[in-house]
């Protein structure tokens, strides 16, 4: 009796841990919004044994090294290069560079002053003879928050081939509202565009294998564990599996590999470019959810899931791809390396969050004997209850978006598609039939309370 | 047996996906006419339990920052219901001491968004304490009674000038505010002066009225719709403010003398009427400028030489059809948009034929409707903000849609 007591108060204290954890994962993340952007644009080029830095920063910036003025603020472009030699310094101490981990030392700088609408950082070239071009006619009126600071750092390094590393952190209390364009010209004249948040750490512009690796594992792991719907699709995939088998291996597999196709496809650009592809890969996604989460409550079919979480996985692969379009920046020349590492990144949040949720899971159902199915709806009913705001919320977005012409142009498209995935299907039929054994089903499980556990 | 009749049925099937995706190339979709729709939730509401008034100039800056002028002087007396006063101008007699209800505080006239539509700033005019005590202090800086017309320059610069009685007067800010100088005096004339080059005490010009004004980066030049009450347009060097060129319909001399009431069946006028509107300066040199009543745009060289004009609904009476200019950001800048705030909606030309290819909105009082639409700037990506007045008392944004955008700028993505 004292037994059975225990064992229910078990129970209920694992379903009421799984429960609260669904609830701080639909908790809606918070947003936050910038406010008046400040950009500094910098390109980083290395010849020879010098590296130069030709750096854009606005003037209001530089309020603590206090340019000289005149009259009501007004920046005294005749006295205004005494003060140039502290501006750069200030300059080089927010932008840090390092080959092959060591700090560089600022070795020379040139500056000048510019007004806000000149263009001429369009290039590593033009900005860098403008810098040491023509100074502004001194009686130009330029207000001391009104313009730039343009800057040529010149660092000496050992060889252009050296590991660079940027550490950007100017004025880090303004965070991501202070962003820097950085463009990198590799010796080979390659330009790589960077956007750098303040504060944000080291970042390699030239990455090496194992830094791109690593970088992108890090990704995600964050970026997975940070997106509640790829979480909660995963738990009502588990939901109805009792052990860790072939057939939860399977499942797990072709979520991978079929998220892994259409990341990898999105990052070649093989995606639709109009305004209604996100909010409607979004809304799929929910829908994935839903429709997991509706089967666990129905009537579980275990021996198809893999096909049908193969397919939903392609949906989510592009999920995952909005995500990483802004940081294949940080890439480097390991695109492919890099998306598998974002993968792998992927995988491991997946098992990290398994690993918690799994045992709550055992618990949950082994004490329910008998009850497993109404544990299994229950959560099912919670995560459903949250995918399907999510799918009237986002479908909402994709009505508003401007869906392409349906016109002859569209349906051939579609048709493409359709034929193709047709041809696959047909191919993949055919391999089955040649070797069955290989790419069977998994076998199908019924959820039975088994004894062996508990 | 089945195995390779699948095969052959897949290669058949890839083969007839290669043959649509070949006859059918993306590119066969087009749609060249030009659309917006309306971003209702631009901008996001104020801060401050601030309201508006009639929005009378916006401007889009260098850095893609939205800037209107508005007149807190508009607001009625329940619109501003909690200040503590009213009207808010302190030299008029009180007609309401004591706040009457929760809504609202009258916003600063000048107030800068992003594209988000989020407020990043804001100053100026009566409703901004201190302002007209600190930074602005006549007679050296006359705010005006109606705000009228606004605009950022290449050096951040800002420009207001003012359409009420007694605002003759032009003024320059920095970017926070602080005053820099004024061109014209309030009260200086009736009538027009349409040929004054150094009336004003400090030797600078005379204005009437200024409706509208723009900055040739290249020059440094400042180009002003004079006006109200003048008949010209007017350049003056922009860091001093001192005069430099003036010109009046097809760059002739400016005649003062009345020209009585607009008549669709008369031949073109041959003087500009009261407002010119408008003046804006195109990448290719070409400087466009609004003849309001007389339902015209003229295009001039910068030096005044009379290229071309082009007529927009030659029937409208009231208040004319051609308010305010600005064009679309592509290289070419192909397409040019007109705020007709008497026939209520936007006009898109085709800049190198002058003729319309479309419109945008209809009157109305509804997200994407107007109502005396009466100043319309374009943003980099092509976006085009909107300011209503008399009974409008709003800004709009409208969002690039379709394919006829021409090439160079794509859509608002952030």
């Amino acid at each position: 009796m004292r037994w059975a007591r225990a064992a229910a108060c078990r129970f209920r204290l694992a379903l009421v841990a799984l429960l609260f954890a669904l609830v701080a994962l639909v908790a809606p993340a918070r947003a936050h919004d910038v406010a008046n952007e400040l950009r500094i644009s910098a390109f980083v080029r290395a010849e020879g044994g010098r590296l130069n830095m030709v750096v854009r920063v606005p003037l209001e910036l530089l309020l603590n090294v206090d340019l000289p003025k005149q009259g009501n603020g007004y920046i005294d472009l005749g006295r205004v290069a005494d003060a140039f030699p502290r501006a750069l310094n200030a300059t080089a101490k927010g932008i840090e560079l390092f080959a092959d981990g060591e700090r560089l030392a600022l070795a020379d700088g040139e500056a000048r002053i510019a007004l806000p609408s000149d263009k001429s950082f369009a290039s590593y070239e033009q900005a860098i003879s403008a810098v040491r071009g023509e100074r502004l006619p001194p009686d130009t009126a330029v207000y001391w928050n009104q313009g730039y600071f343009d800057a040529v750092l010149t660092y000496p390094v050992r060889s252009a081939r050296d590991s660079l590393v940027i550490d950007f952190h100017v004025a880090r209390g303004l965070r991501d509202r202070l962003k820097m364009d950085l463009r990198y010209i590799t010796p080979e004249a390659e330009v790589r565009a960077f956007e750098i948040v303040t504060g944000s750490g080291r970042v390699a512009l030239d990455p090496r294998w194992y830094q791109a690796a690593s970088t992108f594992i890090g990704s995600g792991f964050r970026h997975v564990l940070g997106g509640a719907d790829h979480l909660l699709f995963l738990l009502c995939l588990i939901l109805p599996f009792r052990r860790v088998g072939w057939p939860l291996v399977g499942v797990v597999t072709a979520f991978t590999v079929s998220h892994t196709i259409t990341l990898i496809a999105a990052a070649h650009g093989f995606v639709p470019r109009g305004d209604w592809f996100p909010p409607l890969v979004e809304t799929l996604i929910a829908a994935s959810i839903l429709y997991m989460a509706i089967e666990n409550v129905l009537r579980p079919n275990l021996r198809w899931r893999w096909l049908l979480t193969s397919l939903f996985g392609l949906v989510h692969g592009f999920g995952f791809s909005f995500s990483l379009s802004n940081e294949l920046q940080f890439a480097g020349s390991h695109l492919l390396l890099s998306l598998l590492a974002f993968n792998v990144g992927i995988e491991l949040g997946q098992l990290l969050v398994l690993a918690l949720v799994w045992p709550l899971l055992v618990l949950a159902l082994t004490r329910a004997r008998g009850a497993e199915r109404i544990v299994v709806a229950v959560v099912s009913g919670f995560v459903g209850h949250a995918a399907w705001h999510w799918m009237l919320e986002r479908f909402e977005v994709l009505s508003a978006a401007d869906l392409p012409p349906l016109d002859a142009g569209l349906l051939a498209q579609v048709a493409t598609v359709v034929l193709i995935a047709l041809a696959v299907a047909m191919l993949l039929q055919a391999l089955r039939q040649r070797a069955p054994s290989v790419a069977s089903a998994p076998q199908a499980r019924r959820i039975e309370p088994s004894p062996d556990q508990g | 047996m089945k195995q390779r009749f699948l095969v052959s049925g897949a290669v058949v099937t890839a083969l007839f996906a290669g043959l649509i995706s070949w006859q059918f190339p993306t590119e066969a979709r087009r749609d060249d006419k030009p659309r917006f729709v309306v971003d209702a939730d631009w901008p996001k509401p104020l801060p401050n339990n601030w309201l508006v008034g009639q929005v009378a100039g916006i401007a889009v800056d260098r850095h893609d920052r939205i800037w209107i002028v508005q007149r807190a002087g508009s607001l009625t007396t329940d619109e501003a219901g909690a200040e503590p006063r009213f009207p808010l101008d302190p030299a008029v007699p009180a007609t309401r001491t004591g706040a009457r209800s929760d809504c609202c505080y009258a916003a600063p006239a000048v107030l800068v968004f992003n594209r988000d539509g989020k407020l990043l700033k804001s100053w100026g005019g009566p409703a901004d304490p201190g302002f007209l005590t600190t930074k602005c202090v006549a007679p050296t800086c006359q705010w005006p009674t109606n705000e009228h017309g606004i605009y950022v320059d290449h050096m951040d610069y800002v420009y207001i000038a003012g359409n009420g009685g007694a605002n003759q007067q032009l003024l320059k800010f920095t970017n926070d505010g602080n005053f820099v100088y004024q061109i014209g005096v309030a009260g200086a004339f009736t009538g027009g002066r349409s040929n004054d080059t150094n009336g004003d005490p400090n030797g600078r010009p005379l204005l009437g009225q200024p409706a509208d004004m723009e900055v040739d980066p290249a020059t440094n030049e400042l180009y002003i719709a004079d006006g109200y009450q003048n008949k010209r347009v007017l350049v003056v060097d922009a860091h001093t403010g001192l005069y430099k060129r003036h010109w009046g319909a097809y760059g002739n001399v400016p005649d003062d003398s009345p020209p009585g009431a607009y008549d669709p069946n008369a031949p073109a006028a041959k003087q500009f009427r009261n407002p010119v509107h408008c003046v804006r300066i195109a990448d290719d040199g070409l400087v466009y400028v609004c003849d309001r009543v007389n339902n015209r745009y003229q295009v001039f060289k910068k030096d005044g030489t009379f290229v071309r004009e082009a007529f927009l609904e030659k029937d409208t009476l009231g208040n004319g059809s051609m308010w305010d200019i600005d064009l679309s950001p592509d290289r070419h800048q192909s397409h040019l948009y007109n705020a007709d705030g008497e026939n209520n909606m936007l006009w898109i030309f085709d800049r190198a034929s002058d003729r319309v290819i479309n419109t945008v909105g209809r009157n109305g009082r509804s997200a994407g409707q107007f109502h005396w639409v009466h100043n319309l700037a374009v943003d980099s990506k092509g976006n085009i903000y909107t300011a209503e007045v008399d009974t409008g008392k709003r800004a709009q944004k409208f969002v690039p849609r379709g394919r006829g955008h021409g090439h160079g700028h794509g859509h608002d993505d952030d």
